[in-house]
């Protein structure tokens, strides 16, 4: 599904180079759902925006379903509705009602008629369990709505691949859970996932791998249950004794 | 009831102090030789207008039939042509069988003209809508010019803005009209428009910059990571946003676009102030007459600000 070749992104400031992320190699299959965890500045966030083109790599590749990010001549923008994306500050389009946010780049991308975009948007709103909200401005909703909403908008796209950054850290804690429980049903339903977090038990109860980052590299990676209680390198015992 | 209390003797205390500066202003105006006559000046907005009907030729009145507003005047010439002409029924100049000559006045008709004060202030008017509304397009390409990834388009707009900005308007007026107007053969009325709309654009695409980049960087990535080109996701997300928060800025911007017309007076375009000075030189009612230009202008931006009040409040719903 998702295929990174020794990818590198270089960030140049003001004399000084950044190596963000630094020669990252791996293989996200159709169905899976990888949770990347790491301490901040590891490079993980660059990671998922290179993802889906919102970084330019320095070097390396991206294959996604087949197309390289990296050839000059693929249309980004076609890649980009192929994958859907959640970030940590949900992005809702504040100047558009609920409905609308999910509506409009169905007709704008995929030039769906009004109806039949209302109708996927009235069905994800009931999927993430607040139908009730369509008229509503995103800045009357709460933190775990809103980001509720930007997984409905961006499911409303049909995306084979979804890409969550950080999606519960800007909520308040009581507002994790229901976040979390919209993106669980939707790995069980077998949606391709990369989640970019923070929170441990997502990642133990619904990674089928966790690949743990630190200073723009890959340094360890399996499934859940080895990942959690036997982790083979330094780097990754003294991050986990940190956060769990 | 103390909070009322207290507005309401603040704004006693407001009002005398304008009160007192208006009587301060009248003894001194009375101190000099100056005869207020404000009763000339209503004719200059609008007057009736006396229009003659005279025959063409020597005939004779043959049939007056009165109507209730209009009386209908029928002659007959020497050759046996006859005519009719339609006057107002109290302006009628001749009876039954009476003998005209050639140019006679057979009687008036009445109406009411828009006179130089309107007629100046409906063309300052309609001069600054087509400024703004030119204004605020060569604005929006320039403020995109100004934020676009290609070097050349945002040297050419700070270009632009910088040369706008540096020169005074009215020698930018002077040059449109008298270098421009003359090598591309443009008539005043256009050159007056000209200068005024790229004056103008050359703010707005700051107005419209500052706009833009005060969206935050999200919605763009948000537009784009659902598959938008760049196009798409400012048409839909980042300038409707950016317009909103623009609204209070642009408006006072036109404000100022509505008084800076008056400099086009200067290139004998008869606005609002050159109507003025114009109506000045036949009556001499120097003081009344820009007291009265004042309060025109003063109209027209005050109307504008409460149309955009009124759209910003519209749009405040998803606040």
């Amino acid at each position: 599904m998702i295929k990174t070749v020794d990818l590198k992104k270089t960030f140049i400031g003001r004399g000084q180079t950044v190596h963000a992320v630094d020669g990252v190699s791996a293989h996200i299959k159709p169905s899976e759902v990888v949770v990347i965890i790491g301490p901040s500045g590891s490079g993980k966030s660059t990671y998922l925006r290179c993802l889906n083109g919102l970084e330019t790599l320095s070097s390396g590749h991206i294959i996604i379903d087949g197309v390289d990010l990296s050839d000059r001549k693929t249309d980004l923008n076609l890649v980009r509705r192929e994958v859907g994306m959640v970030f940590q500050q949900f992005n809702l389009f504040p100047h558009k009602s609920v409905l609308q946010n999910i509506v409009l780049a169905q007709q704008v991308v995929r030039k769906r008629k009004t109806e039949e975009a209302e109708e996927k948007a009235r069905m994800l709103l009931k999927k993430v369990g607040i139908p009730e909200k369509e008229h509503e401005y995103p800045i009357r909703l709460s933190g775990g709505q809103q980001q509720r909403v930007a997984i409905a908008r961006a499911l409303a796209m049909d995306p084979k691949v979804m890409l969550f950054d950080e999606p519960t850290s800007a909520l308040d804690p009581e507002m994790v859970g229901e976040v979390l429980e919209v993106m669980k049903q939707l790995a069980r339903e077998g949606m391709t996932m990369v989640v970019v977090t923070h929170e441990m038990g997502f990642a133990r109860e619904v990674a089928d791998r966790v690949l743990f980052m630190d200073q723009g590299k890959l340094v360890e990676e399996g499934t859940p249950e080895h990942f959690f209680t036997a982790p083979q390198e330094e780097r990754t015992k003294a991050f986990l004794r940190q956060v769990l | 009831m103390k909070i009322v209390w207290e507005k309401w003797s603040w704004t006693m205390l407001t009002l005398l102090i304008l009160f007192s500066l208006g009587a301060g202003l009248w003894v001194a105006t009375k101190k000099i030789d100056y005869t207020w006559r404000w009763n000339r000046v209503p004719q200059y907005f609008v007057y009736h207008n006396e229009d003659a009907q005279t025959v063409p030729f020597d005939a004779r009145v043959t049939k007056i039939e009165q109507g209730r507003e209009s009386a209908t005047v029928t002659v007959i010439s020497e050759n046996d042509v006859t005519e009719t002409f339609v006057v107002d029924t109290n302006e009628v100049a001749v009876s039954v069988d009476e003998d005209l000559f050639e140019g006679d006045t057979i009687g008036y008709t009445l109406e009411w003209r828009a006179g130089p004060l309107l007629v100046g202030l409906w063309t300052t008017l309609w001069l600054s809508a087509a400024a703004s509304v030119l204004g605020l397009i060569i604005g929006l390409i320039t403020g995109l010019c100004r934020v676009s990834t290609n070097t050349t388009l945002r040297q050419l707009s700070v270009f632009y803005i910088e040369i706008i900005r540096g020169t005074p308007l009215l020698v930018q007026i002077f040059i449109f009209y008298f270098f421009l107007g003359t090598v591309l053969d443009i008539s005043r009325i256009v050159a007056g428009i000209s200068a005024l709309a790229i004056f103008a654009g050359a703010y707005v695409a700051e107005i419209i910059r500052a706009g833009i980049q005060s969206i935050p960087k999200g919605q763009m990535e948000a537009a784009r990571s659902l598959g938008m080109n760049v196009p798409q996701a400012m048409i839909h997300i980042i300038l409707p946003q950016a317009f909103k928060r623009t609204l209070p800025p642009l408006a006072g911007q036109f404000i100022s676009l509505i008084k800076d017309s008056s400099l086009v007076s200067v290139i004998a375009i008869t606005d609002l102030t050159k109507s003025g000075r114009e109506v000045i030189t036949s009556t001499f009612a120097t003081f009344e007459i820009w007291f009265v230009v004042a309060f025109l202008y003063l109209l027209l931006t005050s109307v504008l600000s409460q149309v955009i009040a009124w759209v910003e409040r519209r749009l405040a719903v998803s606040d």
